[in-house]
């Protein structure tokens, strides 16, 4: 009894690892558009469960509350609900150009993420110009390093993601 | 003096973009009606919507009052310059249009009596804007006819802003007397009539500066409805030629939106630069 007690602890532990020794990153472009006028678009990344359950927002650059709406996916999910979810991660708009963004797994919560399959979400809008959403499913917690990499065709240029 | 600073404010909370490339009106603005094409023996009315809005046509901000609507803020001194005009299908001017301003959207009743075609329109004449960079190369711009600018400023550009925003409604067979230019500012006649489009037609368009041809350059772009339900917005630029003419063909039918924008050195206006005029109308193309 004691070691099926003893297998089960080292496997829940071997299933839900602790992710610190994990990190996430993501290279987000911005593309050149030339266009007058010219808005800057409202851009969030975000993680959710594979059931569609919000989980962490990476990243969400605004202007005014107004158009926190537009970005229809991340709002649905996280933004509408509580914003310290976000309030940290939150900065202005960003000039065309290549972005960096880490996540060591750490929650608002300050628990760590449980180890599994979870999509990394990226949605862009431009008041007067077009709306982008990207995703891509991730595994967290399994010790793999792994690359992907996005290419968006309108508000969102290429974006790599990478877990090590 | 107290006015002048309103619609300064007025004007500064409508062009937020300050900081990009220069561009004159920065959000879209348009009027549509319940119906474009009447066939009735009495005369009916039609009510029309006006907005503020970058989403075509789903409206943000309210556009044109009588005094007698909602209390829209700043804005109140836009909608004071506002002429609130319909022509008649003998070509008769009717500036008594109620607006009423809601929250979000201007609304109008419009009654149709005659057969041929009426164009309601919002007329915005002339206001004045002074463009320039700061002293650290910032692009800026001030409303009024003498803004004091800061110390330092350069590129300083004085310029006007006027603009028409119409549509065309119809009561049995189109007619030519209230789409033929009145001679104010940037307007669309040519040889299609605007309440005659249906979908996959090529529509041949001219348009006509201050009653004449336009033969200067102007960017002119078509927006079909419904971008707030789209994730691309369709923008599409179509060519003029060097008389204003273009074809417009829609692929769908629907409710379409047309702007037009150009611009003039001011010659005989000592106070002013550069004039700028732009066209925003509402087109309906039926299907095939």
């Amino acid at each position: 009894m004691k070691y099926i007690i003893a297998i089960f602890v080292l496997l829940s532990l071997w299933l839900s690892p602790s992710l610190s020794a994990q990190q996430l990153s993501v290279s987000i472009e911005i593309p050149v558009i030339d266009t007058t006028p010219y808005h800057r678009p409202y851009v969030a990344v975000w993680i959710e469960t594979p059931k569609r359950k919000g989980v962490h927002t990476l990243a969400f650059w605004q202007e005014q509350s107004d158009w926190y709406k537009d970005l229809r996916q991340w709002w649905r999910k996280i933004g509408r609900i509580n914003s310290p979810n976000y309030d940290a991660m939150t900065s202005a708009t960003k000039k065309a150009g290549t972005y960096q963004l880490f996540w060591d797994g750490n929650l608002v919560t300050g628990e760590t993420v449980s180890a599994g399959k979870y999509v990394v979400h990226i949605e862009a809008v431009r008041e007067q110009g077009s709306r982008e959403y990207l995703r891509q499913v991730i595994t967290l917690g399994n010790n793999k390093t792994q690359h992907y990499q996005l290419q968006g065709k309108t508000e969102l240029g290429s974006i790599k993601i990478s877990i090590k | 003096m107290l006015m002048v600073n309103n619609v300064t404010k007025t004007l500064l909370f409508l062009v937020l973009n300050l900081v990009v490339a220069f561009n004159v009106a920065s959000h879209e603005r348009f009027m549509v009606p319940s119906h474009t094409l009447l066939s009735v023996v009495d005369s009916k009315k039609v009510t029309l919507i006006a907005s503020i809005s970058n989403a075509i046509f789903h409206p943000d901000m309210p556009l044109g009052d009588s005094n007698t609507g909602a209390d829209v803020g700043d804005l109140a001194d836009l909608f004071k310059l506002l002429k609130h005009q319909v022509i008649n299908p003998k070509g008769d001017v009717n500036q008594n249009v109620r607006w009423q301003a809601f929250s979000r959207l201007s609304v109008a009743d419009v009654e149709i009596k005659d057969t041929g075609t009426y164009r309601i329109s919002l007329v915005q004449p002339d206001v004045a804007m002074t463009t320039f960079k700061k002293a650290d190369g910032t692009p800026w711009r001030l409303f009024g006819t003498k803004p004091s600018l800061p110390a330092g400023a350069t590129d300083v550009v004085r310029r006007t802003t006027s603009s028409r925003v119409e549509t065309f409604v119809t009561l049995n067979a189109p007619s030519k007397a209230a789409v033929n230019p009145t001679g104010q500012g940037l307007e669309l006649a040519g040889e299609t009539h605007p309440n005659d489009l249906f979908a996959l037609e090529a529509a041949q368009f001219q348009l006509f500066f201050n009653g004449k041809p336009l033969t200067i350059p102007a960017k002119v772009k078509v927006i079909k409805a419904g971008t707030r339900h789209r994730n691309n917005r369709n923008e599409q630029a179509l060519s003029i030629d060097d008389e204003g003419k273009f074809t417009f063909i829609a692929q769908q039918a629907g409710f379409y939106f047309l702007a037009a924008e150009t611009k003039v050195e001011a010659i005989d206006e000592p106070n002013v630069d550069v004039k700028h005029f732009s066209l925003y109308l509402s087109l309906e193309v039926f299907p095939q």
